[in-house]
């Protein structure tokens, strides 16, 4: 066969896969728990990212490996569906790896392998969700908050009990009609500076890094009408490669004025509709923001279009896309309504539903009790509105690094809060699911007649699971075999008595060292994230396994300088 | 079996980082500039620039780090800069100092970085609580007792000699930009924009004055015009009055001569007409911010009218807040309630160059509420360690006028910490309290610098002052910065805002933290999408002039 490239294939392609996917679970294991620790990447330009996040991790290292970066990708998604547990998905994958590797070397094929993975994660997860969960009110605090500090227990949160507070005060505040928490209306601002404990909810509105155009314009307003637009307040310009030719003098000076004049006018038919504070993505010319420091009204450009959204979500009205939006029917030009009243009306009442309310709309120095406030961090807060669907979070730290850590942490533990809510299980944390369903499937492998190979397959799923509670106390420097093995007891015991037992509760307290009960112990993670890191770790697991060909195709272009 | 490469080759993992000893030099750098015996720094840049400070931030500012925990330290010394404004220098030794006792810590008694880290967040949250206990508020109204507290800071900084003026120049300064907004309870201190610091080499460092008014590096446009105005109407206009050609684009066919002559008679007429209608409210004092036609010169100078042009825009928002006028954009719709009235209006050459003086008089019912400060010293680099030093000691005015409560300084605020965080830590249960213990004595590393740094017997003294402190009513004791010798702070008038101390603390120990779960750097890779990058380009988005400086420098 002619191929420009070159090719490897059988088990040695398999096990530098696997080598490689382990190599990249050493590299996040460290990370892993509540006592793990951060790691400090270095970016060839000199950016520096301190993470304790895996996801965060892994996308900031130029995985270079193939099989490798099939890890990086699945704990990315992982992030995106899940939020939180990425850690956990690459650990578990390299360990399903390491093991089923050394079965396939054993002389199992790798068929059998994989099907016996696939049965077993299902076993687990029917396992988790019948035997393991809890149920959770969205009135119980307690529990929610400690959700949210298991999450955060291995960040770096200074306090952890403020921040659990403020995840779940956040998370109640913006509970929609359809009864979900979508993460994305707590939009995290983050501001250099103070310390983090400083660090705070808006508990009736939104904060944007914004400012006024001018100085002149009110920086408080009260019953705010907001008219929210997505094109600069700026002269209409005819689209590039239209060309006006002018032959008649004054014609030149009425282009002009024209320009001016719609400009003028079309502003005017925002304060005429009541707004006082008009926010854009684009910018505010000078005579648009004269106009507007006259009337009073405060003008605000280069908003992100992000937080216009947030901003509509609260205040109703809808972002105007074009200026056509604001132009009033003219008697005579076609109209979708019956009569020209008819449409006058519409384009009215259409317009005053374009504009939103909020109690205040102010610029502020970002302020706490204990500090006077920056230099010259000012932020636009809109406070109140018909609706609370989104409420700002403002993180402040020492440094843009840290800051960037502690938002992380603060998304992660409001992903994990949100699908307690939503789906209102979890399961206790500490190396506790996983340890229970090691055990179950060591238990149960053998009580139905599968093919005895799977059936080894389903044996090292087991044995794999155990490399959490493993790494967990490998991280706090306590003995793993010792307390693994305490762990493993427990489980035992809770799966041979009748019915449901406390034993089922036990995790590690990597603190002291001990087996406790981590369920009363407040160590709490959400069962969607359990099961869902589980399955995608086993995914995995199985696309790198059924690699047995690597081709690595050359570039022609290189070839041909080569010869 | 071959090398499996998983990461980009050119990457490099760092297992036993040299955090701790990177922050701890970083802090040594600087640490020689703390106190009023401080010596200052001359750096010399690769260009052959010389900057003179002792000014903690503007020092790290300049000198060009590459290890990246010594970055991480200098960005805390930038994010003390822009929330305090002062205190730049203590944060730095504070955090270099919690790091190596925690060094001990690790590397001798083996603690895990987590434990280390949560007892020190327990020893920062009493340390906090302590803080509050150690105040004491003053009357803000008082002028007197906020320049005491002004001058012990601008005690320490080069220009102490002249400390009586730099301290009644920041507080007038700050005084005048105060204003009350509707809905704050605070007054609103915006010095960046509204008090300017304007250098202007020789005369005498006595000659330094806050204007009550403006200053700005401008002449009129035209000789025939007055640089000299009593009572003086302005105008402000952030428009041009030449002829601005529509947004579209145009093409003009001229196909005859006098098409042509039209034209421009059409862009002569409207110039008059906008300059009549400026004529119309009566002003004495006409100033853009963008060009000034010919045809419009030669028509205000007739009428008396000086006109300056081509002002920044903070410049013109300072003039609009001094006189009270209106910035006009369209001149056709400019009002006689837009015109802004000046007791003097002068222009002064001061060496080779002119400068419009925009000033009201003492008795003016409507006070400015800009203004420039005008600095004289005898060289360029004077100049600026003034300004740096004036910069500091507005803050801290400003500080004041916002959070009126006072810790007492020399060292004797980090002393009663650090003696109240010991007694503390007894109480601290688990191997937390070795952590509690060790960040407490890092406290320590403040008085124990300044008794280092006027030539003290620092040993003696700082055991002195502890064994003082463990006294009760004695936590106002300190050690003076010139002599080395025990002092009470409170009877020497030395007090510090709360605001700085308090936040110097907060920043140091974080930061601590910060470095300390590192365990493992990893470095040389590319930068990918995600996250991380969005922030980044988020930032230098809205980053100031002054960031953009650090960054080029740490990448030169």
């Amino acid at each position: 066969m002619f191929l420009q490239g070159e090719r490897t294939f059988g088990q040695s392609v398999r096990t530098q896969n696997v080598n490689a996917a382990v190599s990249l679970g050493s590299i996040v294991s460290t990370s892993f728990g509540p006592l793990g620790l951060d790691k400090m990447i270095v970016s060839t330009v000199g950016d520096i990212t301190v993470t304790n996040d895996g996801a965060t991790i892994l996308s900031r290292i130029d995985v270079q490996h193939p099989a490798a970066r099939v890890l990086v990708q699945l704990s990315r998604l992982q992030d995106m569906e899940v939020g939180d547990g990425t850690t956990t998905v690459v650990i578990l994958a390299s360990e399903l790896l390491k093991l089923g590797n050394n079965l396939i070397e054993a002389g199992i094929h790798p068929t059998n392998v994989m099907s016996g993975y696939r049965r077993a994660v299902a076993k687990a997860t029917k396992f988790l969700e019948e035997n393991m969960s809890h149920q959770v009110s969205i009135e119980d605090t307690e529990v929610l908050m400690n959700v949210a500090r298991t999450s955060m227990s291995s960040k770096n949160i200074s306090n952890p009990d403020y921040f659990s507070r403020l995840v779940v005060d956040s998370l109640r505040a913006i509970k929609n009609s359809s009864g979900k928490f979508p993460v994305e209306n707590v939009p995290i601002l983050k501001a250099v500076g103070g310390s983090s404990n400083e660090s705070q909810l808006i508990e009736d509105g939104i904060a944007i890094p914004c400012m006024m155009v001018s100085p002149q314009m009110p920086s408080y307003i009260k019953d705010a009408k907001i008219a929210i637009l997505d094109f600069a307040l700026k002269p209409q310009r005819m689209a590039t490669g239209v060309q006006i030719q002018v032959t008649d003098p004054d014609k030149l000076r009425q282009i002009k004025e024209q320009e001016e004049s719609m400009l003028l006018a079309r502003t005017k038919v925002l304060t005429d509709a009541g707004a006082n504070v008009i926010l854009t993505t684009g910018g505010i010319d000078g005579t648009a923001a004269a106009f507007l420091v006259e009337n009073g009204v405060m003008g605000v450009q280069h908003c992100d279009k992000r937080d216009l959204r947030h901003i509509i979500k609260n205040t109703g009205g809808k972002i105007l896309l074009s200026f056509a939006d604001l132009d009033a029917p003219v008697e005579g030009d076609e109209y979708e309504a019956d009569t020209f009243e008819e449409a006058l009306e519409d384009y009215k009442t259409n317009l005053a539903g374009s504009i939103g309310s909020a109690d205040t709309v102010s610029e502020e120095l970002l302020k706490t009790t204990d500090t006077v406030g920056d230099l010259n961090q000012k932020l636009l807060f809109i406070r109140g509105g018909p609706t609370s669907a989104v409420r700002s979070i403002i993180l402040r730290g020492s440094s843009e690094e840290h800051i960037d850590e502690t938002e992380r942490s603060v998304h992660d533990a409001l992903c994990a809060v949100k699908r307690v809510l939503e789906s209102s299980e979890f399961v206790p944390g500490g190396g506790c699911a996983e340890t229970a369903v090691s055990v179950f499937l060591e238990r149960k492998s053998v009580d139905k007649v599968i093919d005895p190979r799977e059936q080894l397959a389903l044996d090292a799923f087991g044995k794999a699971m155990l490399v959490i509670p493993k790494i967990l106390a490998k991280n706090a420097a306590k003995d793993a075999t010792e307390l693994v093995a305490g762990l493993r007891a427990k489980h035992i015991a809770a799966q041979k008595a009748e019915g449901v037992t406390d034993d089922r509760d036990f995790g590690l307290d990597l603190v002291e060292g001990v087996v406790r009960n981590n369920f009363k112990a407040g160590v709490l993670e959400p069962l969607m994230s359990k099961i869902k890191s589980l399955n995608y770790a086993t995914e995995a697991a199985i696309t790198v396994l059924r690699i047995d060909d690597v081709t690595r195709l050359e570039n022609p272009e290189q070839q041909q300088a080569q010869q | 079996m071959e090398n499996v490469i998983v990461l980009n080759s050119s990457a490099m993992r760092q297992k036993n980082n040299g955090n701790i000893q990177a922050a701890k030099a970083v802090a040594d750098v600087i640490r020689t500039t703390l106190g009023p015996s401080a010596a200052l720094k001359m750096i010399l840049d690769p260009m052959g620039g010389i900057v003179m400070t002792n000014d903690g931030n503007a020092i790290l500012r300049e000198i060009d780090v590459s290890h990246p925990a010594a970055k991480l330290m200098l960005e805390i010394s930038r994010s003390q800069d822009d929330s305090a404004g002062d205190g730049t220098t203590a944060v730095i030794i504070l955090a270099g100092e919690a790091l190596a006792v925690s060094r001990r810590l690790l590397e001798v008694d083996h603690l895990h970085p987590t434990i280390v880290i949560s007892g020190y967040y327990k020893a920062l949250e009493e340390a906090v609580a302590h803080t509050k206990t150690l105040t004491k508020t003053i009357d803000t109204n008082d002028d007197d007792e906020i320049r005491t507290v002004i001058k012990s800071t601008v005690g320490t900084k080069f220009v102490k000699s002249w400390s009586d003026l730099v301290c009644n120049l920041a507080l007038k300064a700050v005084r005048t930009v105060a204003v009350t907004k509707e809905g704050q309870a605070t007054p609103e201190i915006d010095i960046k924009r509204y008090a300017k610091v304007e250098k202007i080499p020789g005369g005498a460092v006595e000659d330094c004055q806050v204007l009550n008014g403006v200053m700005i590096n401008k002449d009129v446009v035209h000789a025939g015009m007055d640089r000299f105005k009593r009572d003086a109407r302005v105008v402000l206009l952030d428009s041009s009055f030449e002829y601005k050609k529509a947004e579209s684009t145009l093409e003009i066919d001229v196909s005859k001569g006098e098409d042509y002559t039209k034209f421009l008679k059409l862009e002569r007429e409207w110039v008059q007409k906008q300059c009549s209608a400026i004529l119309a409210v009566n002003p004495s004092v006409v100033i853009t911010e963008k060009g000034l036609d010919d045809e419009a010169q030669e028509i205000f100078a007739r009428h008396g009218v000086s006109c300056i042009r081509r002002l920044r825009k903070t410049d013109l928002h300072r003039v609009a807040r001094v006189t009270g006028a209106t910035v006009v954009h369209r001149m056709e719709d400019i009002k006689a309630s837009d015109v802004g009235t000046a007791s003097t209006f002068e222009i002064k050459k001061i060496g080779d160059e002119y400068f419009t003086f925009i000033t009201q008089d003492e008795d003016v019912p409507v006070q400015p509420k800009a203004c420039s400060i005008l600095l004289r010293g005898a060289s360029k680099d004077v100049l600026n360690e003034i300004e740096r030093n004036l910069a500091d000691a507005m803050n801290v005015a400003r500080n004041i006028i916002i959070d009126p409560r006072l810790l007492p300084g020399g060292g004797a605020y980090e002393m009663a910490l650090a003696t109240h965080l010991a007694k503390c830590s007894q109480k601290i249960t688990g191997l937390e309290q070795k952590a509690y213990a060790a960040l407490a004595s890092s406290f320590e590393v403040i008085p124990r610098t300044l008794a280092q740094n006027c030539g003290a017997e620092v040993i003696r003294v700082v055991t002195e002052l502890r064994s003082m402190h463990n006294k009760p009513g004695m936590e106002t004791w300190g050690v003076d910065g010139y002599t080395g010798k025990l002092q009470d702070m409170a009877a020497a008038n030395i007090w510090d805002p709360m605001s700085v101390r308090l936040q110097c603390v907060k920043t140091a120990v974080e930061n601590a933290t910060h470095l300390l779960r590192i365990d493992d750097v990893i470095s040389g890779t590319t930068p990918s999408a995600g996250r991380g990058q969005r922030a980044a380009q988020e930032q230098a988005a809205g980053m100031d002039t002054q960031g953009m400086d650090v960054r080029g420098m740490n990448t030169l």
